[in-house]
């Protein structure tokens, strides 16, 4: 009704995920910003926000499983690592010095979604007998055996300190991991494709793990989390909702992982480490667990933040971008950065940015009356 | 909210619009001509950061290994080199009397991670003319393929002997494989011709090449070599945790010669734990194996009793004008190690191509790579003179000194054999690569 | 040189003879790994009651043994090149100063966690780990840096093995720490209040215990058996630089082998995890060769995996009760 935003005349409507004029005009000018960023800033920025969109997909994937679920999860690196690979693999160049087959992206992308899912599956078995320091430990040793099966098959990987080509982005036959010109010369650059690739996937996974998370799986996964043998009193089949949330999981980080070399291009079998799962486990903690907002805005944080990060030793004069001298150089900088700022905001706000994005809505909410 | 949320909507999506139109960013270099010489990328009529106000200015990038690697310690120096070598150009007035070059600007570190490289290089590529420094063989392949599409040729710290077939990367002294070859032909001839020989080698076209050229000397002088038995792969210690397995390896086959293509910390780990027991074989090291700082650890004894390296050209404080004229632009202070000498006459290649495309009048991109072919190098008598232009067998570099610690030298190791080229290597037919790439 | 370099074996063994019969004495196989598990079992308990955690939860804190590890190692090696004393000695120096600040990281960081999901207080230890080894690169530097120590790469035989020294060396110490620390844990007072914490938390109050310091004191003593860890972790053939911290998390599927809250776990979790290490990395090359080079660094896990399978809660840990 106009005017009364609030007065909801049939449950669909309460329920839905837009259900405000106001969220459906953000979420517009959210999607409009996002869409005009990459025709405005850089191509290093653009390539910047391609990784951020790609990163958001698996911290989706790993906050569906950790968050949501409560299933701790170390071992996101590992399936990012199979995704990449299987996304390598198929796309890659046959006559190259790696393993690839040449396949369409059409082909490679569900494919490099489906491959970990499948593993994800196979592995959950041991996972669900399995809870909480152990659980994660197990994970982690899975990261292990993953980065020394991918230093090992060096068919596939080249192996370590040597390397392979990423995917390659070829759609239906068009190229898209070149340069290219439209509208009479006006040039789309390689990154603003990969952007424009990102925003899609993520606006297309986004929607699902929305929808996952609100509805009965969504649920017993929060239950699950909460009270796992309360909730297997209840009759929610914890079995098969851990399973659940591993596969999906695993998938959001095959597709996630699959995408994010392209936007260099390459990939090097140790970057699949156990600092990759901390980085994606950082992005939900900053964002704010068991929430999907809280999924895009860590990603966002923990990405840009090194950017960010570049610019300060025009500002601080103990910074040096160098390699030595000053007190800090900009990397030892961004990485003490990140730490503590993962230890300030668990401390301080432990919704992390969404919850602090809720707090700030709520004032002006009520504003001028916020007491 | 209601009622004036659209026109309102359409206000601000234009304002931010606006807004972020004026980030835009772009290229370094507008391209054109100025005074006859016709520039795009990399070149600006802006002088040098720091520089002479009334010059231009080349921009070159350095992709280097500055903080993590296995070869951070040996690539700083090599930096420094570079920089004062430059610096050097510069104060004679630049290239061609007109531009000024600028190589601090676009440092990157890729921390001996091709990946990590590709990613850096991506980032300074809209702004540099080329290449000053490419460090690592395995980095500089997976830039390669970048290099050749944007026509930005790459003076590269690195000796695989592929570099030969590429014209974009303007190599200087032997190979990797050729280093081998004179290692140990002048161990042949040292200590008598070994029964058996071994090869420990980083992963890669690195310690590839290097085991490639073992193999090749093995060979042609009928001595052991068997592939699975006699060539160890090992990975750096930040991967491998200590190389006990090498070491096991090593005492289980019993050889006489040993090659070693790895890292400083893991050459003095495998040296000096197979001498602890018992190991009385030789080792001859590949030329980045050696750091003087290792004639401190607990190996030096060993390293000092059992280990030579070859190298493909004089330490600090030969007798040549290029060392003098070296010593002189670091003002007489003695650098940390020869990895100085090593940024230093590594640049005299780039140097070279950059004057001859000024005087072509053509410093772009494709310019400049269409006059590596045309050049002559001149290395003020570091090294003989090199062309890039005709047959790898015959422009190739196979000449090798022989190195040996020594702690009363400045930098730590003394010249045990001056030039020379090993029979092996003199026969060689240089028709590919030692290490194809696959 | 103006670094003292310290002598490699020789010089004063009259005066320090006794050391030689610390040495001979004890044997606990995988050195290091033991001294780190003994802390743990300590702080468990206490861990468990400070947050409410459950047994299993509470040892995932323990991401400050990287922590320790990383920061106390590069203490050593600079207080052997300012003074080249003793190992031992420096050692214990090293070990106070990062007693102090394990407390320290407990009252700043760890505190303020009560009541927070327990992922959120290992997250932020993990933050704490990031900070700290910034700061502690940065003292180190960039080079790789050589630890003294007197016994040098001299060997014995024994029992028709050859054994380095320092090896030795690293045993006996292990051991000497292990036994003080069950020592003080037995028969202190001190002791005797923390195990109180760790029984109960509400009558240990009650009864005049100070429970915040005896946390504060759990996570000192925590790092300062890190502390000395990553002292005998440090000295070896290749020295140590940025990258030796991650031998830390080795230490890892040894607790969770053992069982996190198991004394007698850790002391054969430790041992466990080192002789499938050393047996793959000698012996892999005759027997499972397709497995590949390397995989002496994944078997831990592999280990791991299986006796969880097996006993989900570790070879000797307690199954924890649930209550709905």
């Amino acid at each position: 009704m106009r005017g009364r935003p609030e007065l909801f005349t049939s449950y669909r409507r309460d329920q839905a995920p837009l259900n405000t004029p106001a969220k459906r005009a953000w979420l517009g000018l959210l999607l409009v910003g996002l869409l005009v960023f990459p025709f405005s800033v850089t191509a290093e920025l653009t390539a910047l926000g391609a990784t951020a969109l790609l990163s958001a997909v698996g911290a989706i994937g790993l906050n569906l499983v950790t968050g949501y679920a409560g299933q701790v999860s170390l071992g996101h690196a590992f399936f990012l690592g199979l995704g990449a690979y299987t996304a390598a693999v198929l796309s890659g160049d046959p006559d190259g010095r790696s393993l690839g087959f040449g396949l369409d992206m059409a082909i490679w992308l569900p494919a490099a979604g489906l491959l970990p899912a499948l593993v994800g599956l196979l592995i959950a078995p041991v996972a669900i007998r399995l809870k909480g320091l152990y659980l994660a430990i197990v994970t982690l040793g899975l990261v292990f055996i993953g980065e020394h099966l991918f230093r090992e098959l060096t068919a596939v990987t080249g192996g370590p300190g040597v390397g392979r080509p990423a995917a390659q982005l070829h759609l239906l036959g068009a190229d898209l991991g070149r340069r290219s010109e439209i509208l009479g010369g006006y040039p789309i650059t390689r990154e603003i494709k990969l952007y424009l690739i990102a925003l899609v996937v993520l606006v297309v996974l986004a929607v699902p793990a929305k929808n996952l998370a609100r509805s009965a799986v969504g649920r017993a996964f929060a239950a699950v989390r909460d009270r796992d043998l309360a909730a297997e009193v209840m009759g929610v089949s914890l079995t098969r909702h851990k399973l659940i949330a591993f596969t999906i999981s695993s998938f959001y980080a095959g597709i996630a992982g699959a995408l994010l070399p392209t936007v260099t291009g390459f990939i090097e079998p140790g970057s699949f480490n156990l600092l990759l799962s901390v980085q994606f486990l950082a992005m939900i903690l900053i964002g704010g667990v068991a929430t999907l907002s809280g999924s895009l805005l860590g990603a966002a944080f923990v990405i840009l933040l090194p950017r960010l990060v570049e610019e300060l030793p025009r500002f601080l004069p103990f910074v040096t971008g160098e390699s030595t001298g000053g007190v800090l150089t900009t990397f030892q900088l961004q990485t003490l950065l990140y730490g503590v700022l993962i230890v300030v905001f668990l401390i301080a706000e432990p919704r992390g940015l969404f919850g602090i994005w809720v707090r700030a809505r709520n004032y002006w909410r009520a504003w001028p009356f916020s007491y | 909210m209601a009622g004036t949320g659209k026109p309102r909507i359409l206000v601000t999506v234009a304002v931010l619009a606006l807004l972020l139109t004026a980030c835009q960013g772009g290229e370094t270099g507008g391209g054109g001509e100025e005074g006859g010489v016709k520039t795009d990328v990399g070149v600006t009529t802006e002088p040098c950061p720091g520089g002479n106000a009334d010059r231009d200015c080349i921009y070159l990038g350095v992709l280097s290994d500055l903080t993590e690697g296995p070869f951070r310690a040996l690539a700083v120096p090599i930096t420094e080199g570079q920089k004062a070598f430059w610096k050097r150009v510069n104060d004679q007035g630049g290239i061609g009397g007109r531009y000024d070059v600028d190589i601090a600007t676009y440092t990157r570190d890729n921390k001996y991670n091709p990946q990590e490289h590709v990613a850096k290089y991506r980032e300074i590529e809209p702004n540099i003319l080329a290449l000053g420094q490419t460090l690592g063989t395995p980095p500089t392949l997976a830039g390669l393929p970048l290099y050749k599409e944007a026509d930005v040729i790459a003076a590269p710290a690195s000796w695989w002997s592929g570099w030969e077939f590429e014209d974009v990367i303007l190599e200087s002294g032997y190979s990797y494989c050729t280093e081998a070859m004179n290692g140990l032909d002048w161990a042949s001839e040292e200590y008598g011709k070994p029964g058996t020989v071994m090869a420990v080698h980083y992963p890669g076209d690195y310690g590839g090449d290097s085991a490639a050229g073992v193999a090749e000397w093995a060979k042609a002088n009928g001595v052991d070599f068997q592939a699975k038995a006699h060539a160890v792969q090992t990975t750096p210690n930040a991967q491998a945790g200590n190389q006990d397995a090498a070491v096991e390896r090593i005492l289980r086959a019993d050889p006489d010669v040993v090659m070693v293509a790895t890292g400083p910390a893991e050459m003095a780990e495998i040296v000096g734990k197979a001498a602890a027991q018992g190991f009385k074989g030789r080792f001859i090291g590949s030329v980045p194996t050696y750091n003087p700082a290792l004639l401190e650890s607990e190996a030096a004894p060993a390293i000092k009793a059992l280990y030579h390296f070859v190298s493909p050209w004089g330490p600090w404080g030969s007798d040549t004008p290029a060392h003098q004229a070296m010593e002189q632009a670091a003002g007489g202070k003695a650098p940390a190690n020869d990895g100085y000498t090593f940024g230093w006459i590594w640049s005299y290649p780039l140097k070279a191509v950059l004057e001859r495309a000024v005087q072509n009048g053509d410093l772009t991109r494709a310019g400049v790579r269409a006059a590596v072919t045309q050049v002559t190098v001149d290395y003020e008598g570091a090294l003989p003179d090199k062309t890039y232009n005709g047959e790898p067998n015959q422009t190739a570099v196979r000449q090798a000194l022989i190195a040996k610690p020594d702690e009363s030298a400045p930098l730590g190791s003394s010249v045990h054999k001056d030039f020379f080229v090993g029979p092996t290597a003199e026969k060689f037919d240089f028709t590919k690569p030692c290490v194809a790439a696959g | 040189m103006s670094r003292a370099v310290p002598e490699a074996g020789g010089g004063d063994i009259g005066r320090a003879g006794y050391r030689w019969v610390v040495l001979a004495a004890g044997c606990f196989g995988s050195g290091a790994y033991a001294g780190m598990q003994m802390g743990l079992p300590a702080i468990g308990p206490a861990l468990r009651s400070h947050f409410g955690l459950t047994v299993a939860e509470a040892g995932l804190v323990f991401a400050s043994l990287a922590l320790g590890v990383g920061l106390t190692v590069f203490f050593w090696g600079l207080a052997i090149d300012r003074v080249g004393e003793r190992p031992v000695q420096v050692g214990g120096l090293a070990g106070a100063g990062i007693a102090l600040i394990g407390a320290a990281v407990e009252r700043i960081a760890l505190r303020p966690m009560v009541g927070e999901p327990v992922f959120s207080a290992t997250m932020v230890t993990v933050g704490v780990f990031i900070v700290l080894q910034v700061v502690a690169g940065d003292l180190i530097g960039l080079e790789l840096r050589q630890v003294g120590h007197p016994w040098g790469l001299e060997q014995t035989e024994v029992a028709g093995v050859i054994v380095f020294h320092s090896d030795l060396a690293k045993l006996a110490f292990t051991a000497t720490v292990v036994a003080l620390l069950w020592l003080f844990l037995r028969h202190s007072r001190l002791g005797l209040a923390m195990r109180a914490t760790a029984a109960s938390q509400e009558t240990a109050l009650a009864l005049g215990v100070p429970a915040g310091r005896m946390f504060g004191l759990a996570w000192a003593i925590s790092g300062a058996l890190a502390a000395v860890a990553g002292m005998l972790v440090a000295t070896g053939g290749a020295g140590f630089s940025q990258a030796t911290t991650l031998v830390a998390l080795k230490a890892l599927p040894a607790i969770v082998l053992g069982g996190l809250d198991s004394v007698p776990g850790a002391l054969v979790g430790g041992p466990i995890i080192g002789l499938a290490e050393a047996y793959t990395k000698t012996y892999q090359d005759d027997l499972f060769p397709w497995a590949g080079d390397n995989v002496d660094q994944v078997v831990p896990y592999v280990v791991m995996l299986v006796v969880l399978l097996v006993r989900p809660y570790g070879l000797f840990g307690t199954r924890e009760v649930e209550r709905v």
